[in-house]
């Protein structure tokens, strides 16, 4: 298997190319809170943070026992240097978890996000309640690159780099979809929206085409590099989509997750949408849904467990990690041996 | 054994066995004159806490009864401290995460520094370096973790970043936890606290800036950590009623929202002031404040804000709410606090609308007590706001997510109709003296299309009017409760405590008016001013009112003090003609407390005592003034 930074500049060569011929295999990570009603001073009794799914199909845990991680990143060149933003900001790990260095002081905090430029893999950038930071220095340092955010309305809840070219990030706001062509130096409103938009992701299959959900607009999808969007037919706007996902074996299917609404899936490049809850609990409450590189799609329920469909939503059934919160699923090309 | 240590172990034994204040009668509220007297007196308090503690201790079941805090009293008082020792090794073999591990930690690895065994100094060490600390979301996180961070890096200055569990150094971790205390100090001093005059969460202040004031290597943060605690203590003495704590609060709970005095700002009171009953258990976290207490005695003129109250004052002051993510065109907007204080009943409001989006207080009347466990002393009305967009506001979340979680985590009330506590983007209230007039613009599609008012088991004599005024009198004080659209009356039912899976009925009933467009008028008297209850009556009927509701909800009234208040929601009230300048005021203002916005100087004065806390030349001065007329 060519290692990972081989991989990236292939898939940004090919960008037009559905890579679903090439089969790459891929690492499954996700960040799961798994105590319950945790609040601040009460003990932590379970393992929670990040964790890899095995050849076996285990949750395997990585790294620290944290429950306000929201996200990891991992640089592309080097897997044992991984970052998660969390509750104190962003950590980061030289040595694939086993220590972990705080990055940020105290004026910045509650990291929603994290991303790793793929082409650029020194700088990281940091989606904040309050904005934005990037390092450009493995988070050795971190600044605020805030230009062409609005003052106010500029709450960050998702950040994506574009694996086509380097510097490009797209930020999902409190006020829209906010797209950087130079690595944070400047900032423009590529979707303009009333609410925050929740989580934003560029396709595995076509690096042109970015999927937006929102908090009170639907689903968005943009066709030419997250210049123009498209609000998704059938998709509900009545209450907030937490995030979407895309089927990394099958450029035809999208998935969502609601709270209000549960999973819907799209197999038909978002043409049509089902709400796909059977088997699920009752009033889902779905908190994330994401795809492992088997095309196996995942529903997060809050407090109940982590669901797996081997249909794509069809059925359901039980995972591990009982009473778990899956904060985000990331998949990465296999790291280097 | 010689006869001196004998007598010194009765004495323990017996002021262990004593009667605790929390079971006592109240304590008298008469201003304690002499010093020494003043002294010895706050000393004892000190002790009793201790002493109750220390004795609360299972030496043979030391897993069950040997905390952190135990362990504290224990190392303050140099007694069992193997056992200590070998408790802290136990405990930090599965240590917690966060300020409520963090500054119990710290406060055994100070007091216990030179006492501990070395293993279990090196316990505390290893778990600072081990455990993950989060450092929470609120201001009383925030300085309870830095506060804790800094010590610890001060106590182990020169160690390298794998020693610590953030991965930095010691002065690195030192550098960050004196930044954000600075920058948290200049905030408190400038434009004010976010968490302002909170009722159980003081604890989360007091005891770290103690700590800081204490044991701090630098005189400066030593210096910093006394004049905060004069600072936060002289506006506790300032806004409390014979030592209870009232309304206006950034944070409360059900219970201290209507039993005004059972908050851990009592236990304050009683061990600063003696002026009221300390609560059950010294108010639980109070144990802390203990061990170090003698480190520190608030001066005369705080003493006698709290307990020597000749005049009526009004006091008006400037805060800021909670920090708003999004959703707001400003980060912390300002809060506008009025304080009227009298001897039998004091009255106290904010401008009304989001403060802290779950917990805020926004209003009340509360009267004193003689005994003020058990009584509900207090009335208000409020707006019952629970929405997604609030919570997403104040918290980085999602819509539908946080109401679920507060429910369960320590919130119990937040998303129910009949709830006491919380603030409201549709409330707008104004207070002149001892009335209020609250208004509410509830928008259709609202959750909760109500508002509700708290009337308590403790009044009395409760007549509706004909006139459309409710009258009641509580204690000492005649009130009267004008609504401004029908209502009725349901039972009101109590979450008795943050865990609480039900609602019990505590007494006490809820005017619930189920109207949009909405308001609640209260005037409050001494009963001493009128010949009779029925009196009272007459006078507050007998006020020039008129008020509507469309198209917003609109107030004139003359008050009984003869004011002419003019009130329309969303607009700026006037008295006598005058509108309400709020960007003029100050951060204190009032004839106790005083200090500009921005300037980092508070002057207290109680007659002819003063003392000035200046954080620009971070100097305490305390100066005698010239008799009046001199």
């Amino acid at each position: 298997m060519p290692p990972a930074r081989l991989l990236l500049p292939l898939l940004a060569l090919f960008p037009g190319v559905p890579l679903a011929a090439a089969t790459p295999a891929y690492d499954f990570f996700i960040c799961a809170n798994i105590n319950r009603n945790y609040v601040i001073g009460s003990k932590i009794e379970t393992l929670n943070g990040v964790y890899h799914r095995t050849a076996a199909g285990a949750w395997e845990h990585l790294g620290c026992n944290d429950t306000g991680l929201t996200a990891v990143a991992f640089d592309p060149r080097d897997r044992q240097v991984v970052y998660t933003s969390a509750l104190n900001g962003l950590w980061r790990s030289l040595d694939g978890g086993r220590t972990w260095r705080l990055c940020n002081g105290w004026d910045i905090t509650e990291g929603r996000d994290v991303a790793v430029d793929p082409h650029a893999p020194d700088h990281v950038y940091l989606a904040l309640p309050d904005g934005v930071a990037v390092s450009t220095d493995r988070a050795q340092t971190l600044v605020r690159r805030e230009a062409g955010l609005p003052d106010r309305g500029k709450y960050t809840q998702a950040i994506k780099v574009d694996r086509t070219r380097a510097g490009r990030v797209f930020a999902a706001c409190e006020s829209g979809v906010y797209l950087t062509e130079d690595g944070a130096q400047h900032w423009r409103q590529v979707l303009p929206t009333r609410e925050t938009v929740n989580d934003v992701q560029q396709s595995p299959h076509d690096p042109r085409v970015w999927l937006a959900v929102t908090q009170s607009a639907g689903a968005w999808l943009s066709r030419d590099g997250g210049l123009t969007w498209q609000q998704l037919p059938g998709v509900p706007t009545d209450r907030a989509l937490y995030n979407g996902t895309f089927d990394v074996t099958n450029p035809q299917r999208l998935a969502l997750g609601s709270w209000a609404h549960g999973v819907l899936t799209s197999e038909d490049g978002g043409a049509t949408w089902t709400a796909r809850n059977a088997g699920l609990p009752a009033a889902p409450r779905v908190w994330r849904v994401g795809v492992d590189p088997a095309g196996r799609l995942y529903a997060s329920v809050v407090q109940a467990t982590l669901f797996v469909s081997d249909d794509f939503g069809r059925t359901w059934r039980r995972d591990a990690l009982e009473g778990s919160q899956v904060n985000s699923f990331l998949l990465l090309p296999p790291a280097a041996p | 054994m010689t006869f001196k240590p004998l007598a010194l172990l009765m004495l323990t034994a017996a002021a262990a066995l004593a009667q605790p204040s929390f079971e006592a009668p109240p304590p008298p509220t008469a201003p304690v004159a002499d010093a020494g007297r003043r002294q010895a007196d706050y000393f004892q308090r000190v002790d009793e806490v201790l002493n109750w503690r220390a004795a609360r201790i299972d030496l043979k079941d030391p897993a069950k009864s040997l905390d952190m805090g135990a362990i504290a009293v224990l190392l303050t008082r140099n007694e069992h401290v193997d056992l200590c020792s070998q408790r802290v090794i136990a405990l930090m073999k599965e240590p917690g995460t966060g300020p409520f591990w963090m500054f119990p930690t710290v406060c055994v690895a100070y007091a216990g520094r030179d006492r501990l065994s070395p293993e279990a100094r090196s316990a505390i060490r290893e778990a600072w370096r081990t455990a993950r600390q989060l450092r929470g979301d609120t201001e009383n996180h925030w300085v309870m973790y830095y506060a804790s961070l800094y010590l610890m890096a001060e106590l182990y200055p020169d160690e390298p970043a794998a020693s610590w569990y953030s991965g930095k150094t010691s002065a690195e971790n030192l550098a960050e936890a004196r930044g954000f205390l600075l920058h948290w100090m200049d905030l408190t001093t400038t434009v004010g606290q976010g968490e302002y005059n909170p009722c159980h969460y003081i604890g989360e202040y007091a005891i770290p800036l103690l700590f800081l004031s204490t044991w701090s290597r630098d005189p400066e943060m030593r210096q910093r950590g006394h004049m905060m605690l004069d600072w936060l203590f002289a506006e506790l003495a300032n806004n409390t009623l014979n030592g209870v704590l009232r309304g206006p609060n950034s944070r409360a709970d059900e219970g201290t929202a209507i039993e005004r005095w059972n908050a851990l700002t009592s236990y304050f009171c009683w061990l600063l002031f003696g002026n009221t009953p300390a609560p059950a258990g010294y108010g639980g976290w109070g144990v802390y404040f203990a061990p170090l207490a003698k480190n520190y005695q608030v001066p005369e003129v705080i003493y006698r804000l709290a307990t020597d109250r000749p005049d009526d004052y009004v006091q008006r002051d400037r805060a800021r709410t909670r920090r708003r993510w999004r959703y707001s065109d400003e980060l912390s907007p300002a809060v506008y606090k009025t304080n009227y204080l009298r001897r039998d009943y004091a009255v106290g409001s904010t401008q009304g609308g989001l403060i802290d989006p779950i917990q805020t207080h926004a209003w009340d009347v509360t009267w004193a007590e003689p005994d003020p466990r058990g009584k509900h002393n207090t009335l208000f009305s409020l707006h019952p706001h629970s929405s997604p967009r609030a919570m997403q506001a104040y918290f980085s979340t999602y819509p539908e997510a946080m109401i679920t979680a507060v429910t369960f985590e320590g919130k119990p009330s937040y998303d129910s109709p009949d709830k006491i506590l919380g603030s409201s983007p549709f409330e707008r209230i104004f207070q002149d003296l001892d009335t209020v007039v609250a208004l509410y613009d509830i928008p259709p599609g609202e959750r909760f299309p109500q508002v509700n008012g708290f009337f308590s088991k403790d009044l009395v004599n409760v007549t509706e009017s004909p006139s459309g005024w409710i009258f009641a009198q509580g204690g000492n004080t005649y009130l009267a409760y004008r609504p401004l659209a029908p209502y009725h009356w349901i039972p009101y039912l109590h979450y008795a405590g943050g865990w609480a899976k039900e609602k019990l009925p505590v007494g006490g009933r809820l005017l619930v008016s189920p109207h949009l467009k909405n308001g609640t008028i209260v005037q409050a008297a001494s009963a001493a001013e009128f010949p009779s209850f029925a009196a009272f009556q007459a006078a507050v009927t007998a006020l020039p009112l008129q008020f509507s509701l469309e198209p917003v909800p609109t107030v004139r009234l003359t008050t009984l003090r003869g004011r002419q208040i003019s009130f329309t929601h969303g607009q700026t009230p006037s008295v006598n003609g005058t509108p309400v300048d709020y960007a003029a005021w100050k951060l204190f203002e009032g004839p106790h407390l005083n200090a500009e916005v921005g300037g980092r100087r508070l002057t207290i004065t109680h007659g002819r005592l003063e003392r000035v806390l200046d954080f620009n030349t971070l100097t305490i001065t305390d100066r005698v003034l010239p008799p009046a007329g001199r």
